[in-house]
Order: C-alpha cells, then sequence, then structure tokens
C-alpha cells in the first residue's frame, strides 16, 4: 500500500494537471462562458448587451422553454420504456447459442453502430406519407397516418426510429445480464413448479434489475441529446412538435442568431443533465452493490 | 507494404483530406467565396470561376461551398465574430439591412465602375436599398428569383385547362388536376408553406409587410386572406403542406412534382432548368395568379463584401463581382439555372439572342417583374421571417389555428421584442406592389 501513497502532497495534483487543463479548457470555461453570455443580448455581431435574466424571462414567457422540456420528456420517457422493452425481448429470444441466433443478435445490433443521418434518411422514406409503410398501411385497408406531417404523430415516429437503432445496445446489455443468471435457480424453480411467467417474475426480473437501472439512465441520457434524427427528419417541426432541448439551442443560435437565448437554454439544459447524471451514477452503484 | 510507407500514405492522405480546398497558385491575390448553391447550380457557379481564374493573372477566387443559405450565414456570422471570414460570400435579401447596420458588410459606391452597374431595378432594390435611397450600396444582387408556378403540362392538357390566373381558378385546377384515388393518388397543388410565398399572398391580397410610415403590419386583412387560402386548399385535400421546413420542404415539393405526385407547384424560378431536365413530362411555367391584384416578392441572395477582409482581397473580389456582372456570365448562370439575369444589358443580350422566343418558360418570372414588390430596409425583417411568422404559418396550415388571430399574436410578438422602429420610416417603399419598374 506504500507504494501508492504519494511521496509529495504536491504529487497528485501534477498527476492530475493535464486532465485537469482539458477540462478547464474545453468544459469549464465553455459552460462558465455560456452562463456568462446567456445575461447578454448578443448577435455575435453587434456588441453584447447586458440585460439580466431577461433571456430566462422571455424563454419562460414565451413558453419556449417548458415546451423545449415536455417535448425532450416525452420524446425521452417512449425511447426509455420502448427501448428496455424490445432489448430485454429480444435478448430473452436470443439467449441462446447457435450461429443463426449469433447472426441475428450481429444484425440487430448493426443499427446502433451506423450513422445516425443514414438511419434518419433510410426512416425518413419509409415514413413519408406517401412511402412504404403508408402504401402497407393502405394495403390492409386502413388510413395510414402522416408520421413526419402531423404534429401530434411526427414525435412519436422519431421515438420509433431512435428505438430501432438503440434497442440493439439495450439487448447486448441484456444479454449479459441473462447470462449473468445462474442457470440452477431457474432449474430450482422449474422444480418447485414455477411457470414460464413465474420464473420471469420472481428470477430474471429482479436479477436484471442493475442492468436496467444501466440500460434505462444511458438510453435516458442519450435520448435527451437527440439532435440528429430531429435535424435530418423534420427540423424540429411540424409546428415545434419535435423541437427538443438540443435542436432549440441550434435553432436559437444558429437559426435566430440569439447568442444570449441559446446560452440560457445551453445553462438550464446543463442543469437538467447534471441531475439525469446523478442519477445514472446512483444506478452505477446500484448495480455495482448488486454484483 | 512496409508499415513506415503505410503511415507516410496515410499522412499524406490525411492532409490531403484536411487541406482539401484548392490552394492560391503562386504570385495571385486570393480571394474566398463562400456559397450556397447545390446540385446543378453550384457546378456552374464553378465553371464560372474557373473561367474567370483562367481569363485573368493576377486574381484567383476559390469558392467554398458552406450548406444552404441559412447555415452559410451561420457560418459567415460566426466566422466575422472570429475575425477569420472570407472576402465574398452571398447572403439571402431579408438579411442585408441587418448584417449592413451591424456594420459588417463593405460599402461598394465607391470602387471602380460601381456607378455604372446597370441593375434590373427590382432585382437591384431601387428605391429602397440602392439608388434613391440614401445608403451607399452593400449588396449586388446575383442569384436573384421569383416565386412562379409550375404545371405538368400533360396533365393540364389532359383537363383542358389553362394556368389559374386568379386564386379562384387554382381552386378549381387543384380540384380538378389532383386524384385522391387509385394505385397513385396525385396532389392537386402543392406549395412550401414559407414566408416568401406567404408574402405573395399577401401582395395578392392587396397587403403589405410593412407600411410605407414603417409600420409593421404584416398585410392587415390581406395576410389573414393569404393564410385562409392555404387553410381551404388543405382542409378540402386539394393541396399538400410538404413535411420538413425550410429548405427541406422545398426539395419534397419538387421531387413530388417530378414523380407526378403533385400536378402544380409554387417554387422559386432558380429551379426551371433542374425541373425542365428532369421531367418527364412537358414543363409549363407560368405567373402567380392574382387576387385583387398581381404581387410576387423576390427573392435569392445577394453578392456581399465583407468589410473586415483584408483590403487587396476586397479590391480582388469586386474585380470579380464586375466580371460576373458582365452581360455574357450573367447571361450563361441566367440561362443555366433559371434565376433573373440581373442586369439591363445581360436582358437586351438575350432579347436580341432571341432567347425567349425559344424559351418561353424563362421570361415568366422576367415578365413578373412588373408586379415585383421590394424589400423595405429593415433590420428586423429577418428576425420578423424566422421567429415570428414562419411558425405561425405552419402552425396555422397543420391545425388550422384562427388565421387572424394567429397574426395578431404575430403582430403583438413582433412589435414587443423588435420594435418596429427598426424599419426606416420613408426609405420603406415595402411592398410597393404594381410599380412598373421595369419600364425604367
Amino acid at each position: 500500500m506504500s507504494l501508492l501513497r504519494p511521496r509529495r502532497a504536491t504529487d497528485p495534483l501534477w498527476m492530475l494537471a493535464p486532465t485537469l487543463l482539458l477540462l478547464a479548457v474545453f468544459f469549464f470555461y465553455p459552460l462558465g462562458f455560456a452562463v456568462y453570455r446567456s445575461l447578454f443580448r448578443w448577435d455575435l455581431l453587434t456588441p453584447p448587451e447586458y440585460v439580466g435574466l431577461d433571456n430566462y424571462r422571455a424563454l419562460i414567457e414565451s413558453g419556449e422553454l417548458i415546451s423545449a422540456f415536455t417535448t425532450t420528456l416525452a420524446f425521452s420517457l417512449v425511447v426509455v420504456v420502448g427501448a428496455m422493452a424490445l432489448g430485454l425481448g429480444l435478448a430473452m429470444l436470443l439467449n441462446r447459442r447457435g450461429a443463426f441466433a449469433g447472426f441475428i443478435r450481429s444484425a440487430i445490433f448493426s443499427a446502433y453502430v451506423v450513422s445516425w443521418v443514414s438511419v434518419a434518411l433510410l426512416w425518413m422514406w419509409v415514413l413519408d406519407s406517401q412511402g412504404v409503410l403508408s402504401a402497407w398501411v393502405s394495403a390492409l385497408g386502413l388510413t395510414p397516418l402522416d408520421w413526419l406531417g402531423d404534429p401530434d404523430v411526427a414525435l412519436y415516429s422519431l421515438a420509433a426510429v431512435t428505438i430501432w437503432k438503440i434497442a440493439g445496445y439495450a439487448m447486448v446489455l441484456y444479454l449479459a445480464g441473462l447470462q449473468d443468471v445462474p442457470p440452477v435457480l431457474y432449474e430450482a424453480a422449474a422444480l418447485d413448479g414455477a411457470g414460464p411467467i413465474a420464473r420471469f417474475r420472481h428470477i430474471t426480473w429482479p436479477l436484471l434489475r442493475p442492468t436496467s437501472a444501466f440500460v434505462g439512465t444511458t438510453s435516458l441520457i442519450a435520448s435527451f441529446q437527440v439532435f440528429d434524427v430531429v435535424r435530418v427528419m423534420t427540423q424540429g417541426g411540424p409546428v415545434r412538435s419535435t423541437t427538443v432541448f438540443v435542436y432549440a439551442i441550434y435553432e436559437q443560435i444558429f437559426m435566430n442568431l440569439r447568442v444570449g437565448r441559446a446560452s440560457a437554454l445551453v445553462v438550464v439544459f446543463f442543469l437538467m443533465l447534471l441531475g439525469l447524471t446523478a442519477l445514472q451514477l446512483w444506478a452505477w452503484r446500484a448495480k455495482r452493490g448488486a454484483s | 507494404m512496409s508499415r513506415r510507407a503505410w503511415l507516410a500514405g496515410s499522412l499524406a492522405a490525411g492532409g490531403a483530406l484536411i487541406g482539401c480546398a484548392e490552394s492560391i497558385p503562386k504570385g495571385r491575390q486570393g480571394v474566398d467565396l463562400w456559397f450556397s448553391y447545390g446540385g446543378k447550380n453550384r457546378q456552374l457557379l464553378e465553371r464560372l470561376v474557373a473561367r474567370y481564374n483562367e481569363s485573368q493573372p493576377a486574381i484567383w477566387v476559390r469558392p467554398v461551398f458552406q450548406g444552404d443559405y441559412f447555415e452559410c450565414l451561420a457560418k459567415l456570422r460566426t466566422a466575422v465574430a472570429a475575425g477569420a471570414a472570407p472576402a465574398l460570400s452571398h447572403v439571402v435579401g431579408e438579411v442585408v439591412p441587418y448584417l449592413a447596420e451591424a456594420g459588417v458588410l463593405e460599402p461598394l459606391s465607391d470602387y471602380p465602375g460601381a456607378g455604372e452597374l446597370d441593375f434590373v431595378p427590382s432585382l437591384g432594390q431601387a428605391g429602397t436599398w440602392a439608388r434613391g435611397a440614401a445608403r451607399p450600396l452593400v449588396a449586388l444582387p446575383f442569384n436573384r428569383s421569383t416565386p412562379i408556378a409550375y404545371l405538368n403540362g400533360k396533365l393540364l392538357k389532359e383537363a383542358r385547362l389553362e394556368p389559374p390566373r386568379s386564386w379562384d381558378e387554382l381552386t378549381e385546377a387543384a380540384r380538378a388536376l389532383g386524384s385522391r384515388s387509385g394505385a397513385a393518388p396525385r396532389w392537386g397543388f402543392e406549395c412550401p408553406i414559407d414566408w416568401w410565398f406567404w408574402v405573395a399572398l399577401v401582395g395578392q391580397a392587396g397587403g403589405q409587410i410593412i407600411e410605407p410610415n414603417g409600420e409593421l403590419s404584416l398585410g392587415g386583412e390581406a395576410g389573414a386572406q393569404g393564410v385562409l387560402l392555404w387553410q381551404r386548399l388543405v382542409r378540402d385535400r386539394l393541396m399538400r403542406p410538404p413535411p420538413g421546413r425550410d429548405y427541406n420542404a422545398w426539395e419534397v415539393v419538387n421531387q413530388d412534382f417530378l414523380a407526378g405526385r403533385a400536378a402544380m407547384i409554387w417554387t422559386s424560378t432558380a429551379f426551371l432548368r433542374y425541373l425542365e431536365e428532369n421531367a418527364r413530362f412537358p414543363v409549363l411555367a407560368a405567373p402567380l395568379p392574382k387576387h385583387t391584384r398581381r404581387a410576387v416578392p423576390t427573392g435569392g441572395t445577394f453578392f456581399v463584401v465583407l468589410r473586415r477582409a483584408p483590403e487587396d482581397e476586397k479590391r480582388a473580389a469586386w474585380e470579380f463581382l464586375r466580371w460576373m456582372n458582365q452581360a455574357e456570365q450573367s447571361v450563361d448562370w441566367a440561362t443555366g439555372t433559371g434565376y433573373l439575369p440581373v442586369t439591363k444589358q445581360a436582358v437586351s443580350l438575350l432579347e436580341t439572342r432571341g432567347y425567349y422566343q425559344e424559351h418561353p418558360n424563362d421570361r415568366v418570372a422576367y415578365d413578373q417583374l412588373e408586379v415585383a414588390m421590394t424589400w423595405p430596409w429593415s433590420r428586423s425583417l429577418f428576425r420578423v421571417q424566422r421567429e415570428v411568422i414562419q411558425p405561425r404559418l405552419e402552425q396555422a396550415v397543420l391545425t388550422g389555428t384562427p388565421a387572424r388571430e394567429l397574426l395578431d399574436e404575430a403582430r403583438a410578438l413582433a412589435r414587443r421584442e423588435l420594435g418596429s422602429s427598426e424599419v426606416s420610416p420613408g426609405t420603406s417603399s415595402g411592398a410597393s406592389s404594381g410599380r412598373r419598374e421595369v419600364a425604367e
């Protein structure tokens, strides 16, 4: 143990210095700058004008903040629940040996590796109101929805695309979790007369809880940061129905040329992510505790 | 291949990728031109630039593609703030007053030969931005356009219809040309739910966005009439509101037209050549219909020289702009794309060559300039466009929210957020529709 103890009190500091420097330059400084700029009206061209908390007030009064928050939250809830359910379902189906199961597992996971832009373009083609999905729905004698053009539907279409893409990731984590479950537990339960549902409820699900917590928090954070699918597929529309938080920031700074308001959104978003990260840490600890 | 050779090769390839912009030949004054045209128009611009670079030994213009108009504007603004802006770029008309008043644009009136540029008045914003308005020339028209109607000639012939000349005829034509049954349903009419086309509708209903006294009226009742027309057409399933926003929606409109999914569309004259060359049916261009009067806005972009660029780069940029505005280049650009010829000299050259007799579609946008509305000199115009109007148009058309209510809200927001005082009174001929400027 004595080898690990620093010889001088200052040793840890210089060892940490490179990381601290990087963090300071690329994280703390930009964040501090965003906090500072959120108190100004600024378009990058004319001199900034100090406006106090006006940017925050305007975001609240115009309803933009609450709208970005609820849109993001609705999107995230659907994505997290959907990705977890689909990931778990697929993992249970594919938790077996054999080349075929292996191929299917790889195929499903491959969606996670493909770039967001390609996925978005592919799904635009599928989800166009005169596209493949609508043609299939019509062939069944039903009236297709306007998947990307209806303000009540578009957000859930994007959520479905996101679930499609990240379910493979959830599946891999759940597979690892499932393989950690000792088979003797199932054998004992089966001997005691437990059916498949009872075995899932009393063995699989409780033992997968740490994995679920991990999958849930990571996909929650990822879904809060969604941007690419929105940028490519709907540009925040129709009628702002898919203007999630990151897109709102992008729109304020790059479309509306409002640096102050975008910075205010960044600050609020940072606080939200901080809360989510605390949640993630808690989940990690729960997982570590359980294992 | 040895590992060392492989590493050296990779480094060279990486270096080439990073520095993929061509280098400026020795002894030439380099000028970067940030531009926003894609596809066919981009190829043509690059050919013109190459021709310029070969035509003289002193200047080398280097075109750099920067995404669509709004993406390019965002990059330009960031580059200006960082002191890394190019000498030359082009921006949409609505944003010129804003940039000029922020002191970003180089005044060009005193550059050699500036007084000799004979722009078609409405394309050069005569009276509001240039000549007649007491402010220096800061933007030269280049790819200028008006919205026009494109019709599927085959379907029109089958239906024995003429291009609609009024809003009522537009509704009837959309009804006659659309078909909602069968294996391949077709929309009668399609138009991006976009500020530009709404401004056209406002003008046609007799209104203007900004009154001559500088008041931001958003067209008053005419503003509502424009939205109501769209709402009726969409409600009756005569018109498809294209999905996506900004230029994504425009692209959908073009593709639907080319694929035969829409019989009649409104879009920019900029797509004339593209649509003609890619359609498998005869494309017929027609002026926009009238309601109480005929009116169209102008669109497209203006070349601007950035004030903070080094002096010799600005002078070189100016030389290039003069060359681009010579009749030959102006004509090549217009005939290759569908954009309007911006100088009177180019127009007479086209007329002498009998070009318009051979290409009647090209004549449509030019003739429409008779009823073109010039943009007022308003610093807030692009904010009104992006933040106030655009989201509300979409809302009105897609959710059926009452048009008058939304426009009242828009006016209140515009006044609170932007202040109508930002518009210079007197100089805003704002939509001086009906002026016969071509006759000047």
